[in-house]
């Protein structure tokens, strides 16, 4: 028996899939039919709930229908692309609704004028005023206001008409108009006493809101920084592994070392068009290329990069590289100072050294070009060096002390 | 007779490799990975010298240092950090660090700055000298005290040359003068350092984060 009917049982559900209600459980406010509708029909699920409540008036059509839907869906899997409406079909689908209701009028489905119009729009009114759009996809209010994001003015503005409309008629089909201070005694009663009632439940509604956001925050920082540490540090980790030569390995740490420093401590991004970055930035270029250790420490001010400072971070660049080539020094450190319209930079090591009344060709082309690149800018560079005793190479702009 | 040295550090790893590297040539009589450990056991052993790491749960290295000297004042201590952030170097050598160097520094290095730091000694890596060069750049208030607040030119000078990478004996050589000479300088800048209360220094060192 029950094998007989298991094929039926299983025929049903894959029929209401081809239907393609979803239900979305997670952002619904009862069981997530109203979202899913108004997620097929591409409007806010706030507008298709004002929908249900306000057809649940015209004879408990609404329920009925809500019901029916509820048979008819199946939870969402969350890939079906969102729908977007025109202006056009969004009004079309009101006017289609407004003429549902006066269908339902006519028939009789209805609980009486002064019931169903008010309820429908304080509905939609409160639907106007608090739906949330669904991300990536613009309402109607907001495009009409050309405005994108949060509740709109117009949007409030219709919501509130609504509302105070549908108060309004309710009132005025109920004759209290007339005592109207009594009534307004009333409201203000009740309403304080709703206030009681749910204020505390609002507040923690909100404190809940709060305290989501927070973690949701949190959480994207988390994921951030594991995409950014996943890209940098785990990457380099392999490699540091799979390299053999203790230098590589060096210099591949010290690279490392220098781009999570900048990250965590909020540096200046390489090539910010500020002097002590740039420098640190021509030196590290160095390290990476020639395997050697270059220390920067640099004092004073941090000057944006004009045409003599630029002269000044190419002429050190070239200083260091031949540091690195040439002095078998273990480590080249390169000290600056920018202060008042003057920078200094030093390039010292502590390598072999050479004599500098008696160097070969291709040496003396490079330190002049050094030294010309300067001068063209009005600084200048002197080269200390001596066999044995490192070398040391002071390059200056602006009046060097 | 070797120098006692004592190792803080909540990293074991770390303290695995301290004791690789230094074990040979110091007698390490311990090691603690909290603060609160740290400060009890040295002011039991009473150490010659404490390398204290910056960061660390429950106060960090300054806690250690500051409560550690009150105890045992003739306890010299070194800090020792993957940070090199200007407003932790300064808030160690405040709180009565010797000295300051980076983890990535060689083992002969740290070897011979255990070795200063022990003799009485400064020990400014390129780094720190040019935070210190930068913490008193700024012009001197009127008000305050000019034989705390201010660098002479010759104490500015040493800063400069161990900025550019020179270790304290070519510094003298330099500048022609002895490595004692040398020395005192850089303990008289420490001194100033720990001592001025020119409010730059906090001042920059929170500038210097944020540029």
């Amino acid at each position: 028996m029950a094998s007989s009917r298991a094929p039926e049982a299983r025929r049903l559900p894959a029929a209401l899939a081809r239907l393609g209600l979803p239900r979305h459980a997670a952002e619904g406010a009862v069981s997530g039919v109203a979202a899913g509708v108004a997620y097929r029909l591409g409007i806010p699920a706030d507008v298709a709930r004002a929908g249900f409540i306000t057809l649940a008036f015209a004879g408990g059509v609404g329920l009925a229908a809500y019901g029916l839907a509820w048979l008819l869906s199946r939870p969402a899997m969350g890939d079906e692309p969102p729908r977007a409406l025109a202006p056009a079909q969004r009004v079309g689908l009101a006017l289609g609704f407004l003429g549902l209701l006066l269908v339902l009028r006519e028939l009789g489905v209805w609980f009486g004028d002064q019931v169903v119009w008010p309820v429908g729009f304080v509905a939609f009114g409160v639907a106007a005023m608090w739906s949330r759009r669904p991300a990536g996809r613009q309402d109607l209010f907001a495009q009409i206001s050309g405005e994108h994001g949060g509740p709109t003015a117009a949007r409030l503005a219709v919501g509130a008409l609504l509302i105070v409309g549908g108060v309004a008629l309710f009132l005025s089909s109920v004759d209290v108009l007339a005592g109207l201070g009594q009534v307004m005694l009333a409201a203000l009663i009740g309403g304080a006493g709703l206030a009681m009632v749910f204020g505390p439940w609002v507040w923690r509604l909100a404190a809940d809101l709060g305290r989501e956001r927070r973690e949701r925050i949190r959480s994207e920082e988390r994921a951030a920084m594991a995409a950014h540490l996943h890209d940098s540090v785990l990457q380099t980790l392999s490699l540091i592994q799979r390299s053999a030569d203790p230098r590589e390995m060096v210099v591949l740490a010290r690279g490392q070392e220098r781009e999570l420093r900048a990250w965590l401590f909020g540096g200046e991004p390489a090539g910010g068009g500020r002097f002590r970055s740039t420098l640190q930035a021509a030196a590290a270029r160095v390290e990476a290329d020639h395997r050697v250790p270059v220390e920067v420490v640099t004092t004073g001010d941090d000057p944006e990069l004009d045409e003599g400072l630029q002269a000044l971070i190419q002429a050190a660049g070239e200083a260091i590289t031949n540091a690195a080539k040439h002095s078998g020094a273990p480590a080249i450190s390169v000290y600056a100072e920018a202060a008042e319209g003057r920078a200094e930079v030093w390039v010292s090591d502590q390598g072999t050294g050479f004599d500098p009344t008696a160097v070969a060709p291709d040496r003396r082309g490079i330190a002049e070009s050094i030294v010309a690149r300067l001068r063209r800018v009005g600084g200048r560079a002197d080269i200390t060096s001596e066999p044995g005793e490192g070398t040391e190479v002071h390059l200056s702009l602006g009046g060097g002390l | 007779m070797s120098i006692r040295v004592f190792v803080v550090d909540d990293h074991r790893l770390f303290l695995a490799g301290v004791r690789a590297e230094l074990g040979e040539r110091f007698d390490l009589v311990g090691e603690a990975v909290d603060v609160d450990e740290a400060i009890e056991a040295i002011t039991r052993l009473a150490p010659d010298v404490a390398l204290v790491d910056v960061h660390m749960p429950g106060g960090g290295g300054t806690a250690v240092v500051r409560a550690a000297t009150a105890s045992s004042p003739e306890v010299k201590f070194l800090a020792l950090s993957v940070s090199d952030a200007a407003e932790d170097v300064i808030a160690m050598i405040r709180a009565g660090a010797r000295g300051y160097v980076t983890k990535s520094i060689a083992a002969d290095d740290l070897a011979e700055a255990v070795r200063r730091v022990h003799a009485g000694d400064a020990v400014f890596s390129p780094r720190l000298a040019g935070f210190v060069l930068d913490a008193f750049a700024a012009a001197t208030p009127p008000d305050l005290d000019p034989d705390l607040d201010r660098l002479t030119d010759r104490e500015r000078e040493v800063l400069r040359q161990i900025a550019r990478g020179y270790a304290y004996k070519q510094v003298a050589r330099r500048l022609g003068i002895s490595v004692k000479t040398v020395e005192s300088h850089v303990s008289a800048v420490l001194r100033k350092l720990q001592l001025s209360n020119r409010h730059e220094l906090t001042r920059w060192a929170t500038e210097r984060r944020i540029i």
